[in-house]
């Protein structure tokens, strides 16, 4: 019986004897594991930004020496003059920082890590000693991925999607070592998701508290859970396609070398069949996060639950039966093409009722526009331009016009920036007194808001305009065409805005830093919200309950009529409730 | 003989929760992980299909390059050992402790034999000629695709895709094999009760799912 | 809500099936004189209904929870839509 209760999440004991290791290093904490892949998804999000910069730099001002990019070495940037072979290593980078190392850790590592167990009532994950593994697999491969930059002939470099056979062949690409440490980082990243997935799912079916139901958990919740089950099943493809690589580059095999009958396509289908329920994982928890924080900064009940549950449901479904939408200019076959064509344009609808719903829920609300509030309604504005730029590509005739143009940057950015992170910048700021029982600064929040979302649209917006225009993806000269040298204002405005945009950044960074040491101090429950995790201190302890809470009503019930206050928390007992059904008592 | 309802109960966790799945958290945990191994061989397989459907070539018979006898064999063992796995679970869910241990170590002993009979094919074939890169030169391999037995033209993705996916197999079925030894440890030291038998149950769901994985690859890879 | 009570599974049983039907694929895969496409039919078939006695007895599933079979189906259709998709690549 030792092992059970070894390894059971415990309830929190008066006397915490860990030591300091054991509570903030190899911790087993979900609370602590989660701020561990804060910080350093924020790490990764800010180098990823600061590739981004260099990115712009050479857009905006071909050939011209980079303030400051007299520390690369010669062979990448000499004078500081940004060479092909670079560039490509920048747009490979930024694209795998961000989308592995960034979003999907802030969104995932952190938030289904920090607040699944608060929000469904649990002491702590299934398995917090694999939780724990989860994050230092994690930190390792992002640990091999930047290491990839400082090996001989640098980094990986055909593009963040790497496809074969620049990718495979060494010979052609110009990266040995670097597309090595990728491979390796990808699969060791693989498995931390894998493991983060297998926690969260099995927490969320066997932990909920006593009275949560499945209809009465928050869609924060719902959305974490879908997305645990795409990045379970959807990372081990990634995995296998990424080992197939590796062997290609290492042992000679020819999976994808069509010299020796392996096929390009093989590595297309593989990594999107992995690549689109990846962008679901990248963007589901937003959504499930902004639904939360639109109720609350609403005092409103959200629109629609019931058909927000099958909405994230749906597009958790359907999102596996899309990926060669973005293969439509691969030289697939056309009939397959024409199937997902018409799934793409069937995978709007989920989203769009998300959408009208949240619009539904802020209708005639009680609306307090706090900075997560702000965040939150953006993302929404924000995401639909870009799924709206979607539906649009989903179109096969109009995609090959603008595939692999800025086009799609502009979609993919609109919805990962102006959709992910905002939410993210809305739930960081919405949770922050939870994790840090400190409140960040408001003013400066909503000056970074404002700022972003002005910098942030003068940056993609016109990208439309130039993938239309035939603006390639990639590219390190467009002024090389005679086509595109007229649009080079265009990238040069796009650069300055850009610069501004990672400027206004140092806002947030600021407001955290700062909050984290002299914030002002936060009340257990700053946001007036009904979650479970509101009714603990802040921060909240090492097992978050004494004694797991019992629930009694759904997370929205705001502005209840009749009500003394607009707010009525899942746990609080009110005189006409009824106790849940007890659960199942053993045999004998 | 029956499975005691009241050992289950007494193996979840002695906190109170809103009934999810009547299964203890490991249990639940050890599925699911095993349903993203089905899409990771999925993956490799979906590789396999995709290559040799669109092979510019004859694809290798069967039995020409692999021992299909043998390897016939060595999948009668895997089997077995599967068999020697549900006997031990069976054994610790009656309270045979000593017929836990005796199983387990069965199944350790069997599982280890697969691995070998399998690094020993896989030596025996490198010698022969043919490896992930293909078909050496010069090699007994080579003979038999002068002999018109062989293409040479698929040579290089019969290697690649044979040695991936049954290696990556192999490499799952050594990981067992160290958990089973750490498993079959701890039953001689009592680790393992009537009331409290998860770790077995939990190991025995791994080897299975294992020894199922290998039923499909035999097939696909060494029949058709 | 336990597991109901159930006679444990004749495990020599289903391995006298899995040695049978093991012998039966490999002779299949040679002797007989029947179409290739129908050959492959028959050694999957085989091939899946062994599988489906590994799961269904040694895993035990064919006792457990209806829920837990539906958890467990789930990768299956997804594995299916990927191995068709790239099937038709080279089927137009």
């Amino acid at each position: 019986m030792s092992s059970l209760a070894a390894a059971a999440p415990r309830a929190p004991t008066h006397h915490d004897d860990r030591t300091f290791v054991q509570k903030y290093i190899f911790s087993t904490d979900h609370k602590i594991i989660g701020i561990q892949f804060l910080f350093l998804s924020l790490l990764f999000l800010f180098l990823g930004g600061v590739l981004a910069m260099q990115i712009r730099w050479q857009l905006g001002f071909p050939g011209q020496p980079m303030p400051g990019g007299g520390i690369l070495p010669e062979t990448m940037a000499p004078g500081g003059v940004i060479l092909p072979e670079y560039y490509i290593q920048l747009v490979t980078m930024h694209g795998t920082f961000m989308v592995f190392f960034a979003i999907m850790p802030l969104l995932v590592g952190v938030f289904a890590n920090f607040l699944i167990p608060l929000k469904i009532g649990a002491h702590d994950m299934a398995f917090p000693r694999i939780n724990m593994a989860s994050f230092w697999t994690a930190f390792l491969a992002g640990a091999v991925m930047f290491a990839s930059f400082f090996v001989p002939n640098g980094a990986a470099r055909a593009g963040w999607t790497m496809y074969a056979p620049l990718s495979a062949r060494p010979d052609l690409s110009g990266a040995d070592y670097g597309q090595i440490c990728w491979c390796i980082s990808i699969v060791l990243l693989g498995l931390s998701s894998i493991l983060g997935s297998l926690n969260y799912i099995t927490t969320i079916i066997n932990l909920r508290a006593p009275g949560m139901t499945w209809f009465r958990m928050p869609l924060s919740v719902w959305c974490l859970f879908v997305t645990a089950i795409l990045g379970l099943l959807a990372l081990p493809v990634l995995s296998g396609a990424a080992i197939m690589l590796l062997f290609d580059q290492t042992l000679g095999t020819h999976f994808f070398d069509p010299g020796a009958g392996g096929q390009v396509l093989l590595w297309q289908h593989l990594f999107w069949f992995f690549g689109h329920p990846e962008v679901y994982i990248l963007i589901l928890p937003g959504m499930g996060m902004v639904s939360d924080i639109i109720a609350n900064g609403s005092r409103k009940p959200i629109f629609g639950y019931h058909s927000m549950v099958f909405a994230i449901v749906g597009i958790g479904f359907l999102g596996w039966i899309v990926w060669g939408h973005h293969m439509f200019m691969s030289g697939m076959n056309p009939t397959l093409g024409s199937t997902f064509m018409v799934t793409t344009m069937i995978i709007a609808v989920p989203s769009a009722i998300k959408v009208f719903n949240w619009m539904g829920t802020m209708w005639r609300g009680n609306l307090h526009f706090h900075v997560p509030m702000l965040n939150a309604v953006g993302f929404v504005a924000m995401f639909v331009i870009g799924g709206l730029s979607g539906v649009f590509m989903a179109a096969t005739p109009i995609d090959m016009h603008i595939h692999d143009t800025y086009f799609i940057v502009a979609h993919l950015h609109y919805v990962l920036f102006g959709g992910s992170l905002f939410a993210l910048f809305a739930g960081i700021t919405y949770w922050f007194p939870k994790m840090f029982g400190k409140m960040m600064n408001e003013p400066i929040g909503k000056i970074h808001f404002w700022l972003t979302m002005l910098f942030f649209n003068l940056v993609f917006f016109p990208m439309h305009i130039l993938g239309m225009a035939g603006h390639m993806r990639r590219i390190y000269d467009p002024t090389q065409y005679e086509w595109l040298k007229g649009y080079q204002p265009m990238n040069h405005f796009i650069t300055l805005a850009a610069f501004a945009l990672f400027a206004t950044q140092f806002l947030f960074i600021w407001n955290f830093v700062w909050s984290l040491f002299k914030g002002r101090k936060a009340e257990q429950n700053p946001w007036r919200d009904n979650g479970l995790e509101w009714t603990l201190p802040n921060p909240a302890p090492h097992g978050n309950w004494e004694k797991v809470p019992t629930v009694y009503r759904g997370p929205y019930e705001y502005s209840l009529p009749g009500a003394p206050d607009d707010w009525y928390p899942q746990s609080s007992k009110l005189p006409n409730d009824r106790e849940p059904a007890p659960a199942p008592a053993p045999a004998h | 003989m029956t499975h005691a309802t009241a050992t289950l109960d007494q193996m979840r966790p002695p906190v109170p929760a809103e009934p999810g799945l009547p299964i203890y958290n490991n249990k639940l945990g050890m599925w699911v992980f095993l349903a993203s191994e089905v899409m990771f061989f999925t993956g490799l397989i979906g590789a396999y299909v995709i290559l040799r459907f669109g092979a510019p070539g004859e694809w290798a018979k069967p039995n020409v390059v692999l021992n299909v006898p043998l390897t016939g064999i060595n999948t009668f063992i895997l089997i077995c050992s599967s068999v020697s796995m549900v006997k031990a679970f069976a054994a610790i869910s009656a309270g045979d402790r000593k017929g836990l241990s005796r199983w387990l170590l069965a199944t350790i002993l069997l599982g280890a034999t697969f691995v070998s009979v399998q690094g020993v094919e896989y030596w025996k074939l490198v010698h022969e000629g043919f490896t992930p890169a293909g078909f050496t030169a010069g090699s007994h391999i080579t003979e038999l695709v002068a002999q018109g037995k062989l293409s040479d033209v698929t040579g290089g993705l019969y290697g690649s895709t044979f040695f991936t996916m049954t290696g990556f197999h192999g490499f799952h079925v050594t990981c067992g094999v160290i958990c089973l030894i750490y498993v079959w440890l701890k039953s001689l030291r009592g680790g393992y009760t009537q009331q409290d038998y998860r770790g077995v149950e939990v190991i025995g769901l791994y080897w299975h799912f294992v020894d199922l994985v290998w039923i499909i690859l035999f097939t696909i890879v060494y029949l058709i | 809500m336990a597991t109901t009570a159930h006679k444990a599974p004749n495990y020599i049983l289903i391995w006298a099936y899995l040695f049978g039907l093991t012998v039966l694929e490999v002779l299949f895969a040679f002797e007989m004189p029947i179409s290739r496409n129908l050959k492959i039919l028959v050694l999957l078939g085989l091939a899946v209904w062994k599988a489906l006695l590994v799961a269904l007895f040694f895993m035990h599933l064919k006792f457990e929870s209806r829920y837990l079979r539906l958890m467990v189906l789930v990768p299956l259709p997804l594995a299916a839509i990927f191995i068709l998709a790239v099937i038709t690549e080279h089927v137009w």
